[in-house]
């Protein structure tokens, strides 16, 4: 069976105080797009083409935010993880983020959806100027009870290394066990099968951790906020998954001072 | 007969081990209960079971795991000091493992033949483990067993539960510390990662708790 490959990487730099697409590239089943938004910040679009991923895909994501621009990127849908051969390789997602000197980058895609015995590694590494601004999101659901989907195995991580001023400041790794039903155990996910991890790296950003609290109070939601290192790191659980995006939209909304793009709402 | 002058006998590692992780070694282990107290006031453990069932996770699919490993790779050379700082989910695990590192390399180097640089706990104690020339089979059991052995003390007091209660389950859990640590040996730091998110998300939460008796 062939395997789908995909890359896409866009750059932006700053001309005439804009924010404009400098370079960008697409291959195989990855698609980048710039929507018309007027709004103050440029929206790319990521696209896989190929409908979801499977064992052995493999997708390269790139986003360069030069100096001073202000970029959100966020994906088309949500992601679906489909059944992996035993005998294949995960799937493999490569994220890349450069945020210049006084840039801003928002990372905001949309749900990852694992459906039973998908495999899948997914790595975000970014690099960030000491003065930039980072936004890095990632919801995921094992299986939306709501379409009667039940997941009993899958294997999926999730790595993210973000560096600032070329110092690894903040790491969090998601290794799901093999067998869904260990994330009853208490404090894992308590039976719950959607949840996030958002950060916000940025010179304001422990100033901010009081006025986000409030946002986590949200129905079918649990949710922790936490500011150190100039950082501000959120998990939230959600019952449902879309007891979690309810949650989602207000809180980044709130966030980045600006609604999300509009994909998010189709 | 003139005397011989008395020969330094070499210390059993084992027994060096033993007090550089056992409670009375001063690193203030009690003080921090990583994320429990707030998994118990929101009644998320309420009972020995309950607290049994979250130090396993802990040590199959959480922290405690990922300690072992950045313990191991420590003490092949690996510098893994950004890493394990980095991976604190929140301000208060942040200060847990930076505090209890930084102490226990302070007490390391004022009481070992050599010296060690601060860093995150699983870290400083990989450092010192390594300059004592001690065996990671030997060193990574009795590190997550010991780790364990401070939140169950945790749970004894927040709950609460009797010293016996805490023994039953420290019991039921040393034959995993063994596995876990086991694993370690050889894990790369690849297989670093956790599924414990409420644990995460506790810590966070805990800087908001209404009345407070730990540190995290």
């Amino acid at each position: 069976m062939q395997r789908a490959r995909g890359a896409a990487a866009a750059r932006f730099a700053l001309k005439s105080g804009r924010t404009r697409i400098a370079d960008l590239s697409q291959s195989g089943s990855a698609k980048a797009m710039l929507p018309s938004v007027y709004g103050t910040m440029p929206h790319l679009v990521f696209v896989n083409t190929a409908g979801g991923i499977t064992g052995g895909d493999r997708f390269d994501w790139t986003v360069e935010a030069g100096d001073g621009t202000a970029i959100t990127a966020t994906t088309q849908t949500a992601e679906r993880l489909y059944r992996a051969r035993q005998a294949d390789l995960p799937g493999e997602v490569h994220t890349t983020l450069r945020v210049g000197t006084g840039a801003r980058l928002d990372w905001v895609p949309q749900e990852t959806i694992l459906f039973e015995h998908s495999a899948l590694s997914r790595r975000m590494t970014a690099h960030m100027a000491e003065d930039a601004t980072l936004t890095v999101l990632e919801p995921i659901v094992i299986g939306r009870r709501a379409m009667g989907e039940h997941v009993a195995r899958a294997a999926f991580r999730d790595t993210w290394h973000i560096h600032r001023g070329g110092r690894l400041v903040y790491a969090d790794a998601l290794r799901l066990p093999p067998e869904m039903r260990a994330l009853d155990l208490p404090g894992a996910l308590d039976g719950s099968r959607a949840f996030a991890s958002l950060v916000h790296i940025a010179p304001d950003a422990e100033t901010r951790v009081e006025g986000m609290r409030g946002l986590l109070d949200a129905p079918g939601v649990i949710g922790g906020v936490s500011g150190w290192n100039g950082m501000m790191a959120f998990r939230l659980v959600g019952e449902t998954a879309q007891a979690l995006r309810a949650a989602l939209i207000p809180l980044l909304t709130h966030l980045r001072g600006e609604a999300l793009p509009r994909v998010w709402h189709m | 007969m003139a005397m011989a002058a008395p020969i330094p006998m070499p210390t059993d590692p084992a027994l060096t081990l033993h007090s550089w992780l056992s409670p009375a070694f001063p690193t203030g282990a009690f003080s921090w209960s990583h994320g429990l107290e707030t998994l118990i006031a929101e009644g998320t453990i309420t009972n020995a079971d309950g607290l049994e069932q979250w130090l396993a996770g802990l040590l199959r699919y959480g922290s405690a795991r990922s300690d072992a490993i950045l313990l191991a790779r420590t003490m092949e050379g690996e510098d893994v000091a950004d890493l394990a700082a980095a991976l604190a989910p929140s301000r208060e695990r942040y200060t847990e493992t930076m505090e209890q590192g930084a102490a226990f390399a302070r007490t390391i180097n004022a009481t070992q033949p050599f010296t060690i640089s601060e860093a995150a706990y699983p870290v400083a104690v990989g450092r010192a483990a390594m300059a004592a020339g001690m065996a990671p089979a030997m060193v990574l059991p009795l590190y997550l067993q010991a780790v364990i052995a401070n939140l169950i003390h945790a749970g004894i007091r927040l709950i609460p539960l009797g010293q016996t209660d805490g023994q039953r389950i420290l019991t039921a859990l040393q034959p995993l510390c063994s596995d876990i640590a086991a694993e370690a040996e050889t894990a790369p730091l690849d297989e670093i990662g956790t599924a414990m998110v409420l644990t995460d998300i506790a810590s966070a939460r805990h800087e908001a708790l209404y009345s407070r008796i730990f540190r995290s």
